[in-house]
């Protein structure tokens, strides 16, 4: 039996797939930080279909790229600004690789198109810290081995970074549950448990001295 | 590849060493080839090596400035997509690029020769574009007409009589002498171990017998670094940048399936985001998309930078084999074992290799009569690749489960019967170091015995592994400056196991430095050969070759301290920092101003491996013990604790060789309690290709990990050191499956061990 040209690359080869339905959906609202709005919020831009030029600001410096409007926040960091520590393992919002902080707050950078991140502060694991400046996570993963191949290692240093934020001193299970959406194939959760509870007794010593 | 025990055909020189467990030190002499050196041993005084050292490069992939292969971008580069079939069966009957082609900023387009379809994933074509986007728009606009065909995906339907055929009979891979029927290939011949005695005569003797079958589904390696690679041209020589377990291995599949010289093929490979077996081919087991990035950047003239998704990656990367097996014991009241009898069948999807026998021949090694029949299944699903100890987890689950079933039946301890059929010292002296690190004794006398609806219990379960080594053509160099810097290159690649630190300590120890004065020069094909990193086998293949080139290199340096401290260079030392008189450590001279004094501005010295002839123990020894909590009335399973107790002869660097230990429990666990490829029966295509549905152990799920190593002076290279990577995980799925028995009283046979299965493996315990 012949079969019907087969065009469609998704899953199962059936339905309409993230990715062009955020194309279909390219419109860079400004006003709008969900990724996916398929209505334009009145004011808004419409860019497209062709790139565009956009400004983010990223680790402290604005910078402009010129990108489709389909391209998300994570491949505009990668494939654009040359930052590739956030990594593209999924693209669907389930490993937590491509983590930033978007005002602080962590975010899956694959679910967030680049046109919606304008105007917010975007810091990826390159800011914090350089190999000869580490921050405190990140000194405190290497000393503890939370790392093997380290694909997935910024996303949970970005993660990690995010829940010392909000809370200090966490419990065990409190970092578990911080660091519920990251996913690490070589098995290093429990090392990076340790490393984070070490960053937060690091981060706390200066302050219990105080005190 | 065993080393050989064979008598040595080179000249040899002949070491006395103090080999094995400390707590059972054994003389033993071994035969090197002339110009090793003797292996160290339970007398060394190794300063550096066994230590505890943070990884080398953990401060750039900590801030994000590890540069992987998936990382990589060069001006002009194209990005590629491949095009997969979307039937499982079948004849293409046309390819048609038109669409593509004509798509603004598309720059090459391949389209595969081959026309029978026989997995949904199958490479059909490809393109090059100006930008990843593009490069999807791409694909998408390739019209692919299929004529199909009937398919089978499941394991025991492909066995049935009437199933439809992925191959024809004289097409079906593997050795002609082997029996085939339909799909079925087998028996095989078993492997290492092999068969022994007369199982008939040993049922006969047996007190009792048990016989079970056991079921593994098919798992995905999903390295979190997808397949992938960036191919670059200039003039005749090709530079691929490759997320690879095996730089030399892309080399030589470059070349040859190019058609050029292989010197003419430069691979690197800095930093590899995981690969767990399945990156060990040119390309992948199931997919040739590294030959076809290269054939593209050709066409295009410009770089092509060619990464697998996750979909792909579950589709046509490889997958470890589903297996079937089935495992009689006899027994006899005491718990010796009478006879093993052990029949797996298994599919490695279009592929061949689906063997579980290894276990099987490796432990319970005073039995005296063994039978092992192994069957490959084809099935319309991706080939398999090697996933870490390839088989033997699933064998081991099966068998584990097996012996705890006879004790079950005879009343007897399940870590006495093991001891009464133990033929490893090594695993002896294991089995009381986990013994006391889980609590064995508060495990339940009778299974399920626990109060309430939540029942913990405690179970354990064996593993094997070999000790395998490339013992010829592996290099390695050490390069000291006239500054005192020293730097070491290996060809090899460090895909995430600590190799590049490792070898760093080897050199440290050597020079009397620390690791950190050594900068590793790492996955380099311009560089001295290493192996492909399978079996376990990098470090002890290449850290016996970075040891003679340390010492050759610190000899040179002895050699331009002597004088200055009135002594022979060879009765110098080196530590911290220093060269000294070993017998008068006063008399020193800093390493740095040593090395000021050398004529030229390096000393570079070069060194191959060479083989030796005996090591204390041909196998690694392990064993595992776990605690679950199984909630009786929803099913759930939850793991509290796993012990791992193994052996790696020497561990190189303490730290790196516990991460690697702790990951492999993960992954088992993670396999016995969750993970299963699923390919619809009815369309023949993946179900869960993706990392949420296809699901593996995360943060929440996390137990409390305890890595034991039991250090082992091997002596099979003159570091010691064996291999660690695989071993660690071929227990772990039979003991938290015991664990689960001992909680509950539920035996489940089939992983994963999801809660419907423990709901009705208790059903059917009230039954029994
Ligand atoms: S890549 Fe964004 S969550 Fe996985
Ligand atoms: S370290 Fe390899 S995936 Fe986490």
């Amino acid at each position: 039996m012949a079969h019907p040209p087969e065009n469609d690359e998704d899953e199962g080869g059936r339905g309409v797939s993230r990715r062009t339905f955020l194309k279909t959906a390219g419109v860079g609202a400004a006003a709008s930080s969900l990724a996916g709005v398929a209505i334009p919020a009145a004011g808004a831009t419409v860019l497209g279909p062709g790139a565009a030029p956009l400004t983010l600001k990223v680790n402290g410096a604005a910078r402009t790229v010129n990108v489709e409007p389909r391209v998300t926040l994570l491949r505009a960091l990668r494939n654009h600004l040359d930052l590739t520590g956030a990594k593209e393992i999924c693209d669907r919002g389930a490993c937590g690789g491509c983590t930033v902080l978007l005002d602080g707050e962590p975010i899956a950078s694959c679910l967030m198109l680049a046109a919606d991140a304008e105007g917010h502060e975007i810091t990826t694991v390159e800011g914090l810290g350089t190999p000869d400046a580490m921050s405190p996570v990140q000194a405190a993963f290497v000393e503890a081995d939370a790392l093997q191949c380290g694909f997935c290692t910024p996303g949970f240093v970005v993660s990690s970074t995010a829940l010392l934020r909000k809370n200090a001193n966490p419990s065990l299970e409190e970092v578990k549950d911080g660091l519920a959406g990251n996913i690490c194939r070589c098995g290093t959760y429990s090392r990076v448990f340790e490393a984070v509870q070490k960053a937060a007794k690091a981060s706390a010593r200066p302050a219990a001295k105080r005190g | 590849m065993a080393q050989e025990q064979k008598p040595p055909e080179v000249p040899t020189v002949t070491y006395t060493v103090k080999a094995g467990h400390a707590s059972n030190p054994q003389t033993m002499e071994v035969h090197a080839a002339q110009g090793d050196l003797k292996p160290w041993d339970l007398d060394s005084k190794l300063r550096v090596v066994k230590g505890r050292q943070p990884r080398l490069d953990g401060k750039y992939k900590v801030t994000g400035r590890a540069k992987y292969t998936f990382d990589i971008s060069m001006p002009g580069m194209l990005w590629g997509r491949m095009v997969r079939s979307a039937v499982p069966a079948g004849q293409i009957l046309k390819i048609d690029t038109s669409k593509a082609e004509a798509l603004p900023g598309v720059k090459a387009v391949w389209t595969s020769d081959a026309r029978t379809v026989r997995f949904a994933g199958q490479d059909v074509a490809a393109v090059a574009a100006v930008s990843p986007e593009v490069a999807e728009d791409a694909a998408r606009l390739v019209q692919v007409t299929y004529d199909e065909a009937s398919f089978v995906t499941d394991l025991e339907k492909a066995m049935a009589d009437d199933a439809p055929l992925v191959y024809e009979p004289d097409k079906i891979p593997g050795p002609k002498d082997i029996p085939r029927k339909g799909n079925v290939l087998g028996p095989k011949p078993p492997g290492r171990g092999g068969s022994r005695g007369d199982v008939d005569k040993g049922f006969a003797d047996a007190a009792v017998t048990i016989q079970q079958t056991y079921s593994v589904p098919t798992h995905t390696h999903s390295p979190l670094e997808t397949h992938g690679v960036i191919a670059k041209w200039e003039g005749d020589q090709l530079t691929v940048w490759a997320s690879t377990q095996g730089v030399f291995t892309v080399r030589d599949g470059m070349a040859e399936a190019l058609g050029i010289d292989r010197k003419n093929v430069n691979v690197i490979t800095e930093h590899m985001g995981g690969g767990f077996g399945s990156k060990l081919a040119p390309s992948a087991s199931g997919s040739a998309f590294a030959v076809v990035a290269c054939k593209l950047a050709k066409q295009a003239g410009a770089p092509v930078k060619l990464m697998l998704d996750r979909h792909e990656e579950h589709l046509c990367t490889g997958n470890a084999p589903s297996a079937l097996m089935t495992v009689k014991i006899g027994a006899a009241r005491d718990g010796s074992f009478t006879a093993v009898h052990y029949r797996s069948f298994g599919s490695a999807g279009i592929a061949g290799g689906a063997g579980t026998g290894g276990p099987a021949g490796s432990l319970h090694g005073k039995n005296p009569n063994l039978k092992i029949e192994e069957h490959d299944v084809f099935t319309n699903a991706g080939p398999a690749a090697p996933l870490r100890a390839p088989g033997h987890p699933q064998g081991a689950f099966a068998l584990e489960s097996a012996v705890d079933e006879v004790a079950d039946r005879l009343g007897l301890d399940p870590l006495e019967v093991r001891r009464k059929n133990e033929a490893s010292p090594v695993r002896l002296i294991q089995y009381d170091v986990g013994a006391k690190a889980i609590g064995w004794e508060r495990r339940n006398k009778k299974p399920g015995e626990g109060a309430g609806p939540r029942k913990r219990g405690i179970g354990m379960a064996n593993g094997n592994w070999y000790v395998i080594a490339r013992g010829s053509g592996v290099g390695a160099e050490v390069r000291i400056h006239r500054d005192g810097s020293v730097e070491y290159f290996s060809g090899a690649q460090d895909i995430g196991t600590g190799f590049r630190t490792a070898m760093a300590m080897v050199v440290a120890e050597e020079l009397g430095l620390k690791p950190t004065d050594v900068k590793p020069n790492v996955g380099d094909s311009r560089w001295p050969e290493g192996p492909g990193s399978g079996g376990s086998n990098t470090t002890n293949s290449v850290a016996p070759a970075v040891r003679l080139a340390a010492h050759d290199a610190r000899m040179k340096l002895f050699a331009l301290a002597a004088p200055g401290l009135g002594a022979k260079a060879e009765d110098l030392d080196a530590a911290d920092g220093k060269i000294f008189v070993a017998a008068s450590p006063g008399k020193s001279v800093a390493f740095k101003q040593t090395a000021a004094k050398m004529s030229g501005e390096v000393i570079a010295a070069v060194a191959e491996r060479k083989k030796q002839f005996e090591t204390y123990r041909q196998d690694l020894a392990g064993c595992q013990f776990a605690e679950v909590e199984v909630d009786t009335q929803t099913g759930v399973v939850r793991v509290i604790k796993v012990v791992a107790v193994n052996d790696c002869g020497f561990p190189i660097n303490l730290l790196t060789t516990e991460s690697q230990i702790i990951g492999a429990m993960i992954q088992g666990v993670s396999w016995a309690l969750w993970e299963n490829r699923v390919l619809d029966r009815n369309v023949g295509t993946m179900v869960n290709p993706n990392l949420e549905s296809y699901k593996v152990l995360s943060s929440k799920d996390m137990f409390e990990a305890v890595p034991i190593v039991t250090e082992i002076a091997n002596a099979g290279n003159n570091t010691s050191a064996a291999g660690i990577g695989e071993p660690c995980i071929v227990p772990t799925l039979g003991a938290v499956a015991n664990a689960v028995f001992n909680a509950s009283g539920a035996r489940v046979r089939t992983l994963p061990i999801t809660p419907d299965r423990v709901l009705a493996a208790l059903a059917e315990a009230r039954r029994s």
